[in-house]
């Protein structure tokens, strides 16, 4: 998936909620491409763009896994928090 | 893993950049298009989907920042602007450097003697664990006083804590054959002392367990240097025989270049060795009664043992020996100290002073350039407000900031290094003989990394405050103020007032501390020494043995050699003793006044002992104050007789009448019925033995046959030049003894110098450097203040057109100076006040906290702040009120 096309999914995705800035996706993306999160190549969009193609390699799975495990961790410590609140 | 890619990246830095606007172009169309389709205009497409990216430039910064080649090429970027920055006020960073360079400079040439001095590893195996054992007397209070060596036999067989123990004790020999006769040190050690040391010698087998037996120690060691000299380095010395005092010692041995052992307490010739030669204790050395204290002891501890031991250990067998043998070591007891400390013992305090005085001036330093970074940094706030304005983070402009602090301070360092490396070279050659030694002081990694070190502390103790400053100023208040009165404004305000106080402490101690320093040696050179040291040659003669064997013949040689000098023509008078005064050295021993009650030998008075030739008195310009002098008679035999000083009749006959009394001296013998008591027949004049800052000891004089030495101190008083009379008597005595040398030559006033050297010194250095303080905080306030001046222009000028007076605004310029120097001031008092008891070890006859000398420096201080004020605030009084107006 391309830059673009990343920021329509998640804003999709999320009914409107999450909008991404530009600002600090194109740092975020190259930051995980240097950590090998992801890797990235040049390809043709739906309209016959040369656009930056970004896919999730073998290791960011493994990071993503992690981050998820802690995401759920977090998001259930809050949920217990608010149930007491 | 990753730091792979980014070394890729650097590779390929150009594609990077075209492939991250390629990428964020494609962006950008992509949602231009998406609007277009949700029925925009082409126009708003653009502008809705450029909004929504925000800052590009500061987008790519990021983003690029996220590759080394990025991150390295932001800094190089941040670097060349610096250096641009710095390059287009050549003024500002030529006063910057050089103001660092003098700072960075003169720490290293400091610190590269304290390397060298206390840092340095001494040339022998395990030095840690290298101690010197001396015998301490607690009446005497002299803590490193020389052994005896019964004790030092008693030591050896009853410590368990060294693993080897080892005596040195020096003397003067005359070295024949293969060439002129020359005058040797020779160093008269265990047979175990170089193995203890774990010193080889670099050719030869050097000595053997052996060579402590009788018979066996006809054997040297050579020092590098004599070997050099003498033998022109031949290595085919080994084997050879040598004549010393017309002995034939064999060669075993040249000890390394850098082996210099020498301990200046305790050496009896005041000089480094040229020779090492075994000695076997005869069996008089067994015997307290019949041998005195005059060894040096060096000891290895056990592995293991500690320092604190070793002490334990020791003071409990030195307290047995003391009940054992109460006679002669009554109140001795003994004290075990670190090799280490032995050897820098006396220059440690001076050097630690030196390292602190320079310290001062690198924070004075670093103060002033600080300072002229915020002044600048204020003018360049609408620069930085700008920049922020377009998206330049904090840390950014911190950053780039600091980049240009660090770029001054590495220039500035090496500058300073080079300074140092000339600095150090010109210290050295201003330190006074024997003070440091030449070949061990120099640049090496140790000295650069501390130079390094210094550098970017520097550089980051200056930078910091200003950099930090400027990132966190309010960008709407500067961009709305025009760059006054803004609050970062203030905070720099007060920043560099701040700094002006300290720079002002920080001058007031140093220059109280220099103060100090100048008016103990004033005290110090005011101190009569007793006798005239102008127009008097000294050398030594010492006579061997084998050729002077008895009394009669070495009387007869002395009265000879003297005689025949006299009539030199340019001589005076001449005369010799056995201790002169002022270098150092003398012979101290108990002395009974039989009017007064019977001590033991350890209990009684102590009185140094000089043995005279004819005319001494006269010769010194010793003033006779009570009887009279030694007559004919009594020089040419023994009468028993003695002439006392004025400090052993104010000391140790409470007003008695000296004349007629008794004493008994125990100097040949310890043991009271073979000593032949000498009667006293007058008293002269104080003369100081050890030096001007130790006062008058009590001394006893004998004229030279009651005590006849084969080393003697002949003292030669000339019309002129000393020095010019020197050929002259050197063919004296080669008429009476071709294979004599003369050794020592000096004129008193040259050992008069010696001794005032390390002071002398201390105060050179320290002076120069509270001198260069005092600049550094001259310019420091005058900075302050010439810069509020131009800040000020309009108000100066609107209250000119008001009205006021010249004075007025003399007033109002000079009031800020005055406040800022009264408290810079007060807190360097303080300060001085605390630092100044650092310096008494270094003081002689001045308080450390003496009130005239803090008067004076604080009233200069005051006045050359006062004066650097004074230049702006002139200026500030012709300002033209239509200019100041118009200078917005």
């Amino acid at each position: 998936m391309h830059g673009y096309g990343i920021t329509l999914h998640i804003q999709m995705v999320s009914k409107d909620i999450l909008r991404v800035e530009e600002g600090s996706l194109y740092p975020a993306l190259h930051r995980m491409e240097q950590d090998g999160w992801v890797s990235a190549e040049w390809g043709i969009s739906e309209n016959n763009r040369r656009a930056r193609y970004y896919r999730l390699s073998a290791k960011g799975r493994k990071q993503l896994a992690e981050e998820e495990k802690n995401w759920e961790r977090l998001t259930q410590a809050v949920a217990h928090v608010l149930q007491f609140a | 893993m990753s730091w792979i890619t980014r070394l890729r990246g650097m590779f390929r830095r150009e594609r990077l950049d075209q492939d991250l606007d390629e990428e964020l172009r494609a962006h950008l169309e992509m949602r231009a298009a998406d609007n277009l389709a949700a029925g925009m205009s082409p126009e708003q497409a653009r502008q809705e989907a450029q909004k929504r990216f925000g800052n590009t430039a500061l987008l790519k910064e990021d983003t690029r920042e996220v590759d080394i080649v990025g991150w390295l090429e932001e800094a190089a970027r941040d670097f060349r602007h610096a250096l641009r920055m710095l390059l287009r006020n050549p003024g500002f960073t030529v006063v910057a450097v050089l103001t660092l360079a003098l700072g960075i400079g003169a720490n290293t040439a400091i610190f590269s003697v304290i390397n060298s001095v206390l840092l340095h590893p001494l040339p022998y195996h395990d030095p840690d664990n290298l101690v010197m054992v001396w015998e301490s007397n607690s009446q005497h209070r002299n803590p490193h006083n020389t052994v005896s060596p019964p004790n030092f036999l008693d030591w050896q067989s009853r410590n368990t804590v060294f693993s080897s123990m080892a005596f040195v004790f020096d003397e003067r020999d005359n070295l024949t054959g293969n060439g002129e006769p020359q005058e040797v040190v020779v160093q008269d050690v265990s047979a175990s002392f170089f193995s203890l040391l774990g010193v080889d010698p670099i050719i030869g087998p050097g000595f053997t367990p052996e060579n402590g037996q009788p018979g066996h120690a006809n054997v040297v060691i050579l020092s590098y240097g004599l070997w050099k000299e003498r033998f022109a380095g031949d290595p085919a010395v080994v084997g050879k025989s040598i004549l010393l005092n017309g002995h034939p010692e064999t060669v075993v041995g040249v000890a390394p270049q850098n082996f210099n052992w020498f301990i200046k307490d305790g050496s009896l010739t005041g000089a480094k060795p040229q020779m090492w030669s075994p000695f076997v204790f005869p069996q008089s050395f067994h015997d307290h009664k019949q041998i005195g204290r005059f060894m040096t002891v060096v000891a290895r501890l056990h592995p293991g043992a500690t320092h604190s031991q070793a002490k334990t250990q020791m003071n409990a067998i030195a307290a047995r020996l003391e009940q054992e043998y109460s006679d002669f070591n009554g109140h001795w007891g003994v004290n075990v100290v670190p090799l280490r400390q032995q050897i820098s013992g006396d220059l440690r305090p001076a050097l630690l002073v030196l390292f602190g005085a320079v310290a001062f001036v690198l924070l004075i330093a670093c103060a002033n350039v600080s300072s002229l970074l915020l002044a600048r940094a204020a003018s360049r706030e609408r620069e930085m407000a700008i920049r922020t304005a377009i998206g330049a983070s904090r840390w950014r402009i911190a950053r780039q900031l600091l980049m240009e602090s660090l770029l001054l301070a590495l220039i500035g360092g090496g500058i300073g290094v080079a300074l140092a490396v000339w600095g150090t070279n010109a210290l050295l050659a201003a330190s006074p003989r024997n003070l440091l030694d030449l070949r061990f002081v120099s640049m090496d990694l140790h000295v650069l990394t501390f130079a390094l070190a210094a550098t970017l502390l520097a550089g980051l103790l200056f930078g910091f405050l200003p950099s930090y400053i400027s990132a966190h100023s309010r960008i709407s208040e500067t961009l709305k103020e025009g760059g006054r009165g803004s609050s970062s404004a203030n905070r720099r305000a007060f920043a560099r007032n701040a700094f002006v106080v300290a720079q002002l402490g920080l001058a007031l101690v140093l220059l109280t501390g220099s103060g100090l320093l100048i008016r103990s040696f004033v005290r110090l050179i005011g101190v009569d020494p007793g006798f005239d040291t102008g127009h008097l040659l000294t050398f030594k003669i010492a006579l061997p043995r084998s050729k002077y064997g008895t009394d009669p013949l070495r009387m007869a040689f002395f009265q000879q050699l003297l005689a025949r000098i006299s009539a030199v023509p340019g001589v005076r008078s001449a005369s010799m003793e056995s201790f002169p005064p002022l270098t150092g050295l003398g012979a101290a021993t108990g002395v009974h006044v039989l009017s007064q009650p019977s001590l033991a030998l350890s209990d009684l008075p102590v009185a140094n002992v000089g043995v005279v030739g004819p005319d001494y008195f006269a010769t010194m310009s010793i003033p006779l104050r009570v009887g009279r002098l030694f007559n004919a008679q009594e020089l040419a035999e023994e009468k028993h007789v003695t002439i006392i000083n004025q400090a052993f009749a104010d000391k140790y006959l409470h007003g008695v009448n000296p004349l007629g009394q008794k004493a008994a001296i125990y100097m040949k013998s310890f043991a009271e019925n073979e000593i032949q008591p000498s009667e006293i027949i007058g008293v002269v004049g104080d003369v100081h033995q050890i030096g001007l800052d130790t006062s008058p000891e009590p001394t006893v004089y004998w004229p030279h046959p009651e005590l006849v030495m084969s080393g003697m101190t002949i003292l030669v008083r000339t019309s002129n030049d000393p020095l010019a009379m020197v050929s002259a008597v050197r063919n004296e005595l080669q008429q009476i003894d071709p294979e004599l040398p003369m050794a020592a030559v000096a004129p008193m006033d040259q050992l008069l110098a010696d001794s005032l050297s390390r002071s002398r010194f201390t105060m050179l250095l320290l002076g120069i450097f509270a001198a260069v303080a005092l600049v550094l905080a001259a310019v420091g306030i005058y900075g302050l203040i010439a810069y509020s001046v131009t800040q000020r222009t309009q108000e100066l000028g609107i209250r000119i057109a008001l009205g006021a007076q010249r004075r007025d605004v003399l007033r109002l310029v000079l009031g800020q100076g005055t406040r800022l120097t009264l408290l810079g001031v007060t807190v360097g008092v303080l300060a001085g006040l605390g630092f100044a008891r650092l310096l008494s070890t270094l003081l002689f006859g001045v308080s450390a906290t003496d009130p005239l000398t803090f008067a004076c420096v604080a009233a200069l201080l005051g006045l050359v702040g006062l004066a650097a004020c004074y230049i702006p605030a002139r200026r500030a009084t012709r300002v033209d009120p239509i200019v100041a107006l118009r200078y917005e």
